[in-house]
């Protein structure tokens, strides 16, 4: 698995409302840095780069023609009907032989982000349990067990390395796709997501202590 | 293999520079053209009312002159080259005219596979628009499943009806009403040439 033969989907369609903010989530700035952008800084030697946009998807695009040109944007207007595996769905149209998903208001410790690049194999990551609403994943043996675990310490970030022939269609959430393939490989990044209030002042202070807890 | 037929708007998809606007600069009337040419970009206007004012700027200009001109208008080359390679299932369907385009439709493979608005020419002078292309009516006419590659308002007809409809936005930006009506957009040539060689 390299960047030559891995096309990269970024999920951005959404209203992130539960944030208040007014604005689909990439556009957030944290430190002075919009989400979207920070994903892509440790994205520079990938060059099948699909962003799925939907609500201000003229805003997302003209932030980001502004760092790189070379991205393909694909539509998602059903964004409030449907949920985040519908715009997955809809970037998989040619892709290469590996698929990497991310979602689009994740952020993640830079070395870590390399970790998971530099991976050789199929994995859905997980990290400890931060967010205010987090989808739960439990973690037996290096391996995903199931998601939506009441009692489980770790959350499934959105991130995801697989390979195009295991990759099926949805219309819902993400993990609703991945459940035929549990048990999948696993492993441990440090991450966080941004559904809240808190999650964002928490990640602000995360990032100002260099992205560890 | 895949059926598509591949359907591209000519002005600032195929060419690197607005065509219109180009010509206008000649006769010193840009800012004319440039107005009425963004109404139009912007839906303001219906196309064929706008494309009918901007011929009539241009009337002056002989029609062997602009065809000249429109000939050497830059292009982006690696749209071009896809266009040139894949003749049999490409088409261009632009609101120019015939007798302004025919010299480029020529260089790219495309004389005999362009949907476009049609002139009379008296004296090397543009006489008479017999017709206007409409662009949502051409492209229901096909039968074999389309994808469509444009940028402007009135592309939005021909997207809505494509079975792919691309947006490309690397020399101006796509078309508020065009973004609407669209899968996927590129901001880079070699991007979306890159896309539709999987399509193919």
């Amino acid at each position: 698995m390299n960047s030559s033969n891995t096309s990269v989907i970024i999920c951005c369609a959404g209203m992130g409302t539960r944030l208040g903010i007014g604005s689909t989530k990439a556009l957030v700035h944290l430190c002075g840095t919009p989400l979207i952008i920070r994903l892509l800084e440790n994205l520079k030697d990938y060059d099948d780069i699909r962003i799925v946009v939907g609500y201000q998807a003229d805003k997302v695009i003209k932030l980001v023609n502004e760092y790189r040109k070379d991205i393909m944007y694909v539509f998602n207007y059903d964004y409030e009907s449907t949920g985040p595996a519908a715009s997955m769905s809809k970037a998989l149209v040619s892709v290469r032989e590996n698929v990497i998903v991310l979602d689009g208001d994740l952020v993640v410790n830079p070395l870590d982000f390399r970790t998971f690049l530099n991976y050789q194999g199929e994995c859905i990551p997980y990290s400890l349990k931060t967010s205010d609403e987090p989808i739960t994943v439990r973690v037996e043996e290096e391996k995903v067990i199931n998601f939506l675990d009441k009692d489980s310490e770790y959350e499934w970030p959105g991130m995801l390395k697989i390979k195009r022939e295991n990759l099926s269609r949805g219309q819902g959430y993400i993990y609703e796709v991945l459940n035929p393939l549990l048990p999948f490989p696993t492993i441990c990044l440090r991450t966080r997501s941004i559904d809240t209030q808190d999650d964002y002042d928490r990640t602000m202070k995360w990032i100002m202590n260099d992205f560890i807890d | 293999m895949s059926n598509y037929i591949f359907l591209f708007d000519l002005d600032s998809t195929i060419t690197r520079k607005e065509i219109l606007p180009t010509i206008s600069e000649r006769i010193g009337k840009q800012q004319e053209m440039r107005d009425l040419t963004e109404a139009t970009m912007r839906g303001e206007m219906p196309f064929k009312t706008s494309f009918l004012n901007r011929v009539r700027i241009l009337e002056s200009v002989a029609v062997s002159e602009v065809s000249d001109i429109v000939k050497d208008i830059p292009l982006n080359e690696h749209i071009a080259k896809f266009i040139l390679e894949n003749r049999d299932r490409c088409y261009v369907v632009t609101g120019n005219l015939d007798v302004w385009i025919c010299k480029l439709m020529e260089k790219i493979g495309m004389l005999d596979h362009v949907y476009c608005s049609k002139a009379q020419v008296f004296e090397d002078k543009i006489g008479n628009v017999i017709s206007v292309a409409d662009k949502e009516l051409i492209v229901k006419q096909f039968v074999q499943p389309i994808v469509s590659i444009g940028d402007g308002d009135n592309d939005s007809g021909m997207a809505k009806y494509a079975d792919i409809a691309i947006g490309f936005g690397g020399v101006r930006d796509i078309a508020p009403s065009l973004l609407r009506n669209i899968d996927f957009a590129f901001y880079d040539d070699k991007k979306c040439a890159d896309f539709l060689n999987t399509l193919l």
